[in-house]
């Protein structure tokens, strides 16, 4: 049987066939007694000894009862001062006599005639004095002396305890009462003496303390995830500005000049400018007449002055373009993901800035059934199985396409939009094969994966939440 | 992008279908079905396809879609007789004037809702707010043409639509909710756009409001359209897109004689397009015939010219047919994007992570070998909190956005720590010690750059801890630093160094004042540490 250190102790105290009280127990054990019956308690969860609980009165004096024990009664005191009689107008000059008149009337000890008092000879020590002495709770003299207030009585548990025949059978078989030992020292590890030292036992029902260690933000988890899938497929990733003039954001990708998107209350514009890159004619004939793309283009006039104008980037696609620019030959796989900022009120699903991942694929025969390969594939290695694909329209691509993804319970969820750049964005940088590029929104993709129902809990989190977030997901 | 209503009864009616045939088709013509109610299906249409905001245009390019009726709708338009005069002061105030005749109009509440729903669509989507473009709509039987588009005095007096009383334009602008709503488009020029009749009675105050005269009702049965604008291509795209409305509606076109030009035409577009260029946009094999079948479902005229070439006719309201690859999106539409073969790009590259990005992986586990817990905040913050509560000057180079959206959200942020800051402030309710670390992009001026801070709030949080990990996070970072004493006044002084690299400051630790603790409502002592990590990043 595992019996702690203390629970031997007990055993070996209490001998062979001991029954004592608790207090006796804990004198010979030098411990304190509740420890003492703590400890007996778990003996006699295992049948190892038996406790019966005694409660007595304990009467002790009040400090009026202490004075009055060295000093008698009042009605002692009187009495012991009167000399056969006395007028009642002298004795109740004596400070005493307003207590002690009521009980020398009270035990018969005087007799009041005309005003003048009489005591009576010879009066015995009253039982109530004697027990003035020593108290004795539960005696009638104890019982008058509490009324009186000069003993207070209190109740006392003492615990009887006793060895059982199971417990005597250990005791005397003999027990180990050396020290448990909780840490191993050096010298014990290193002499081998720990194999001969009584080691604490630890039981398992009792829970660890709740430890957190440092981590990666449950969101930047599921980034840096995409971003292992990416590299994996062979793409590089790139990183810009989040301010950008509206020639990269909106210009180079053929949104007009009069595109609600690029109006004040969608965007987050800036007092602020950045110059126009060279050959930003060619940007503004293929607005304005389709250039020689064999566009159309929108018509209307185009102001170098708003493409000067400088916004938080709107998407990341203000990026992919400028790489694109820069890295005008093929083959080329590039992505990013990054920061954009929409002119939207905070809500649970809405927010001014969140992450979007953008790519883009050129090479020469690529062709739209590449794109949606790409995405099965890309989404496949997300953990979402089922993908279809629904005509879309961004005014930077053609074909255009919006990818969705089925969630069990949500059904179709559209994670972002896509398509070929159309040659009004890819002609003026010399780029002649197709480019084909993607925008998600990879909060939402966050929001699907750890079951969040509020956007906010990414950019404002709650440490418990991050804290209680498993890091593998299941 | 608009929500449009449409009535499902008028709407298969229009088809020639069933209701749950065209709900499951219309996701894959472009659109989302946004609510379906027993009577009416509210639907998103792309900003590219106004011709698709009304239950008539809807229905027509549903019946090509599911083959019901293919090809190019023809249109026959007569001329009217009836010309509209264009005032050369119009010039700089609104110079554009589109118009039609519609005859034989038998419409119910249905079509009258839908008519006036087309029209607000249109008003957003192609008219910018009615900037660019505004539509009126007029019952022809109650005014006499010829017609007039005028630039008329302010002072102008007529009964606008939903009132009673005569009005000047003015007081049109000032006290009519569509005048109120729409003042802006033109009160700053002298002279106000009208259109009038012969015998000088005003139908519209383009792009305010008609006049209560000409308003159509169930017994209107004849038609005049007008359309103002800046930009002659959007007037003519609304016209077509109105008229070929109607047209489904059951009625007739007539054109009107604008300064000596018989418009509109309502004439398709003539393209060749190439079957090869297609199929090698797409992926999808391709013959000519092939191509043409594909198109005639999306309601385009197309004949086949030779074995690469399909001769396109492109319907008068499709404003979106750029390029020949928009011609191209729509055979693969047409086709079903699922029936598209779907295959990895063949194309080999090698990937590699952005030197910031791989920069920022390595801060990462750095500070959660330190047992720091990673935050990652708005960039988009306050002067307050990034400078008042932080006890700091204002930052004279960080970036206010022109319109902020709240108080919370007018800067870019300059400094990470005091994102930190504000996470212990929500979080102070949470069990001690939390360390947390935040890296990531701030702005100075227009320049994005990437720093880091981290922040811990216990009991025993102080000076020499913080020290600590600033020095270890430097040797794993293999940053050789030197600390000089710093007199950052978000920091208790005598608490606070400044971190040296190369002979430049790179950043600051140390104990947070407790004026700053107080402001972000914090009751413990927070150390803390921030540095700028332009440096360190390798060259790409």
């Amino acid at each position: 049987m595992d019996l702690t250190i203390n629970e031997k102790r007990v055993l070996a105290a209490l001998g062979e066939s001991g029954s004592v009280l608790a207090e006796t127990l804990a004198e010979n054990m030098e411990a304190p007694v509740e420890s003492v019956v703590q400890w007996a308690h778990l003996c006699a969860d295992k049948n190892l000894v038996t406790l019966e609980k005694e409660v007595t009165g304990i009467a002790k004096l009040t400090p009026e009862g202490e004075k009055y024990a060295k000093e008698g009664l009042p009605e002692r005191q009187i009495l012991a001062s009167i000399n056969g009689s006395i007028p009642m107008s002298e004795l109740t000059k004596n400070p005493l006599s307003k207590i002690a008149i009521g009980w020398l009337r009270k035990k018969n000890w005087i007799t009041i005639k005309d005003g003048i008092v009489f005591t009576k000879e010879d009066i015995p020590v009253g039982e109530d004095e004697t027990a003035l002495k020593h108290p004795v709770s539960g005696t009638r003299a104890c019982d008058d002396l509490v009324k009186r207030g000069l003993v207070q009585v209190s109740d006392k548990t003492a615990w009887k305890i006793s060895i059982t025949s199971e417990g005597a059978e250990l005791a005397k078989e003999g027990l180990d009462l050396r020290e448990e030992i909780v840490n191993l020292t050096r010298e014990q590890i290193l002499s081998g003496e720990w194999k001969n030292l009584p080691l604490r036992k630890y039981s398992v029902d009792t829970l660890p303390k709740k430890i957190y260690g440092g981590r990666v933000h449950p969101n930047q988890q599921i980034l840096d995830e995409i971003r292992d899938i990416l590299f994996e497929m062979g793409f590089t990733e790139f990183y810009g500005s989040i301010v950008q003039n509206s020639f990269w954001n909106f210009d180079s990708l053929y949104q007009p000049q009069d595109h609600p998107a690029r109006e004040m209350q969608d965007t987050f514009h800036l007092g602020e400018e950045l110059p126009v890159p060279d050959g930003w004619e060619k940007i503004r004939d293929i607005h304005m007449f389709g250039g020689n793309t064999g566009s159309t283009g929108w018509g209307g006039e185009w102001s170098y002055d708003v493409a000067k104008k400088c916004v938080l980037r709107t998407h990341s696609t203000s990026l992919s373009i400028q790489y694109l620019a820069k890295n005008p030959n093929p083959p080329l796989k590039a992505f990013s993901i990054s920061r954009v900022y929409r002119r939207e009120t905070i809500d649970p699903t809405h927010l001014p800035e969140f992450e979007q991942l953008e790519g883009i694929v050129m090479d020469k025969g690529l062709n739209f059934g590449h794109l949606l390969g790409f995405f099965k594939e890309f989404f496949g290695r997300m953990g979402f199985e089922e993908v279809r694909f629904r005509p879309g329209y961004f005014p930077y691509t053609e074909p255009s396409v919006e990818p969705e993804v089925w969630v069990d319970g949500l059904g179709w969820v559209e994670l972002g939009g896509a398509g070929i750049f159309r040659k009004e964005v890819t002609a003026p940088w010399g780029v002649d094969c197709p480019v084909l590029a993607w925008g998600l929104g990879v909060s939402r993709v966050s929001m699907l994966r750890l079951g969040l129902k509020d956007l906010r809990q990414l950019y404002k989190s709650d440490i418990d939440w991050i804290r209680s977030s498993p890091v593998r997901r299941v | 992008m608009p929500i449009v209503k449409l009535n499902n009864e008028y709407l298969t009616r229009l088809t020639g279908t069933d209701i749950n045939t065209i709900r499951s088709n219309l996701p894959m013509m472009g659109s989302e079905v946004e609510r379906e109610e027993e009577e009416q299906t509210d639907v998103q249409f792309f900003p590219n396809r106004p011709d698709l905001y009304s239950a008539e245009g809807t229905a027509r390019a549903l019946r090509g879609y599911l083959g019901i009726e293919t090809g190019l709708p023809k249109y026959e338009v007569k001329p009217s007789g009836i010309s509209f005069s264009v005032d050369p002061n119009l010039a700089k105030i609104r110079p554009f004037l589109g118009s039609a005749v519609i005859r034989n109009v038998h419409m119910d509440t249905v079509m009258i809702e839908s008519l006036m729903g087309l029209q607000e669509s249109l008003h957003w989507a192609v008219g910018r707010g009615r900037k660019k473009v505004a539509i009126g709509v007029h019952d022809l039987d109650k005014i006499e043409g010829p017609f007039s588009y005028i630039a008329a005095d302010r002072k102008t007096k007529f009964v606008p639509l939903d009132y009673d009383m005569e009005m000047t334009m003015e007081e049109i602008l000032a006290q009519h909710p569509k005048g109120k709503a729409y003042a802006k488009i033109v009160e700053d020029f002298d002279r106000f756009p009208l259109i009038i009749d012969a015998k000088g009675r005003v139908c519209s105050f383009p792009p305010i409001i008609n006049g209560e005269l000409t308003r159509v009702t169930e017994e209107t049965h004849n038609i005049l359209l007008d359309v103002t604008g800046i930009e002659p291509r959007a007037v003519s795209v609304a016209v077509n897109i109105l008229c070929a409305a109607f047209v489904e509606m059951g009625a007739s076109i007539e054109s009107v004689n604008i300064e000596g030009l018989e418009t509109p035409t309502l004439r398709p577009e003539k393209r060749n397009v190439s079957v090869s260029a297609c199929s090698e946009l797409t992926g999808i094999p391709l013959t000519a015939e092939r191509m043409a079948e594909l198109l005639l479902k999306m309601r385009f005229g197309a004949k086949v010219v030779n074995e690469n070439t399909v001769q396109v006719l492109v319907p008068c309201y499709r404003s979106d047919i750029m390029h020949d690859h928009d011609v191209y999106e729509d055979a693969a539409i047409s086709f079903g994007y699922d029936k598209i073969e779907a295959s990895l790009p063949p194309t080999f590259t090698v990937g590699k992570p952005h030197p910031v990005q791989k920069l920022y992986s390595l801060v990462r586990k750095v500070m959660v070998g330190l047992s720091y817990i990673e935050n990652t905040p708005f960039t988009l913050t306050s002067g307050m909190v990034s400078y008042g509560m932080m006890n700091r000057p204002e930052n004279p180079d960080a970036l206010h956005v022109l319109h902020p959206i709240s108080e919370d959200q007018t800067i870019i942020r300059t400094d990470i720590l005091p994102m930190l800051m504000e996470s212990l402030s929500i979080n102070r309710s949470r069990e001690l010690p939390q360390n947390i670390f935040a890296c990531g992009d701030v702005v100075e001026k227009l320049v994005t750059y990437p720093k880091m801070a981290a922040a811990s709030i216990q009991t025993t949080a102080d000076f020499s801890m913080i020290y600590a990990v600033v020095d270890a996070f430097c040797r794993m970072m293999a940053i050789p630093y030197v600390v000089k004493e710093s007199v950052d006044p978000a920091f208790i002084p005598g608490r606070c160094g400044d971190i040296y690299v190369s002979g430049k400051k790179v950043g600051v630790f140390g104990e947070i004042n407790p004026d700053v603790l107080a402001a972000f409502g914090l009751e413990h002592p927070v150390a803390a540490f921030e540095m700028d990590l332009r440096g360190f990043v390798e060259s790409e």
